[in-house]
Formats: structure tokens, sequence, C-alpha cells
């Protein structure tokens, strides 16, 4: 259905942009630049549940898509919440 | 088949383009200088790169109700990239995190000086 080599660059782009940003997390100055970098990681694991979930075809796809989309602001909101510590 | 065509192309376009972006927003965050600019790349491509990559999955897995589904979860992930990036930011802000030098005005400090000028006005005796 989904082609090989469009999963293959796909894959690839988003190998790519999570060793990046693995690169960011062990070098970043302070802890926020962790967790800008931690936010992206998560995007990009997203896409690849999306990939995976084409390539074999599974239903339930766009259901975890959903909940991954709508709720995933929490962590990178209580990462800043953890950060800021008791100031508002 | 012509239809498997094209549902095959625009679905691997648009796949295709929304990983470039969440590439190029990682590139952008080993390549910009501080945090405010870092938040701002994860922020908007992060947000748009998912957001093409769900019009992906519903393009090729097209029913009424995975549309359904795909709209609500893109109109999530679009307002709530923004939120966390603004929060994140802030956060950095709060905690004393340094702007890169040419940033020149910096409305927020003003704002800030403003606002505890005025709470320590209106509450001389410290935080209530």
């Amino acid at each position: 259905m989904i082609p090989a080599v469009v999963v293959a660059v796909v894959l690839g782009l988003l190998a790519i942009a999570v060793v990046l940003s693995v690169v960011r997390v062990v070098r970043g100055p302070s802890a926020g630049d962790s967790a800008v970098a931690g936010d992206l990681i998560f995007f990009a694991f997203i896409g690849v549940v999306a990939v995976f979930g084409l390539m074999f075809s599974i239903d339930a796809v766009i259901d975890v898509i959903l909940i991954a989309a709508v709720l995933g602001f929490l962590s990178i909101l209580s990462l800043a919440r953890l950060l800021q510590g008791v100031q508002r | 088949m012509t239809a498997d065509l094209v549902i095959t192309i625009v679905g691997s376009a648009l796949l295709i383009l929304g990983a470039a972006i969440l590439a190029s927003a990682a590139i952008g965050l080993v390549k910009l200088p501080d945090l405010y600019t870092r938040t701002s790349a994860i922020g908007t491509a992060a947000g748009l790169g998912v957001a093409l990559i769900i019009a992906a999955v519903v393009v090729f897995d097209f029913s009424v109700l995975n549309l359904i589904k795909g709209l609500i979860a893109i109109v999530a992930q679009l307002v709530t990239s923004s939120i966390g990036s603004f929060a994140l930011a802030r956060a950095g802000y709060l905690t004393g995190s340094q702007p890169v030098a040419t940033t020149f005005p910096d409305e927020l400090a003003d704002t800030a000086a403003v606002s505890e000028q005025a709470s320590a006005s209106a509450h001389p005796e410290g935080d209530p």
C-alpha cells in the first residue's frame, strides 16, 4: 500500500531529526534546551508511529495519533512547570 | 487503479514533506543560538510537520470517521504545540536564560519591572 522507498525516506528523515535532538539534549547549556529537544523527539515519535501503522495497515493508528496530539503537550507543560520551580 | 495511484502519490508527498519539516526543525535546534529561537523553531515547525503527517495518514486510510479524527488531531496539534513552546520559553525567561546579544527591544523585561513595582506598591508587606 505505502511504497517501501517512501517508508525508507521518511524513517531516515525522522532518524536525522531524533539524532540531532539527542545532540542538543547532550550538549544543551540549560535544562530548557534539553526540554525543547525532548519535545521534538516526541513529535518525531508520532511520525514513526504513523509510518509503522500505515506499513502494517493497523486500523488503530489514527486513534493513537489523536491521543498523542491531544495529550502530548502535557509533558512539555509539566517540564516547564518543573523548570520554573516555585515562581508563577 | 488511477485513484489508488493518486492516493499513493499525494499521501507519500505529504508524509515526506512532514518528515522533512521535522528534520529541518532539528537542524534549527542544533544551529540556532539561544533558547528562544530554538523554542520558536520547534513550536512552528513541529506543529506543521505533525499536522502534515496526520493528513497523510487520513489520505492513505480514508473514511469519514478517520477524516473527523484527523481534523480534531490537526487542530489540537496546531494549538497545543504553540502552547507548549510558549510555556517553555516563559519558564526559560523566568529562570534567567540569556537571549542572544542581538535581541534588541527586550519588552518583557520592562513589563516585568513595571508589574513588579505595581505589585510591590499594592502589597507592601510582600506576597499575599
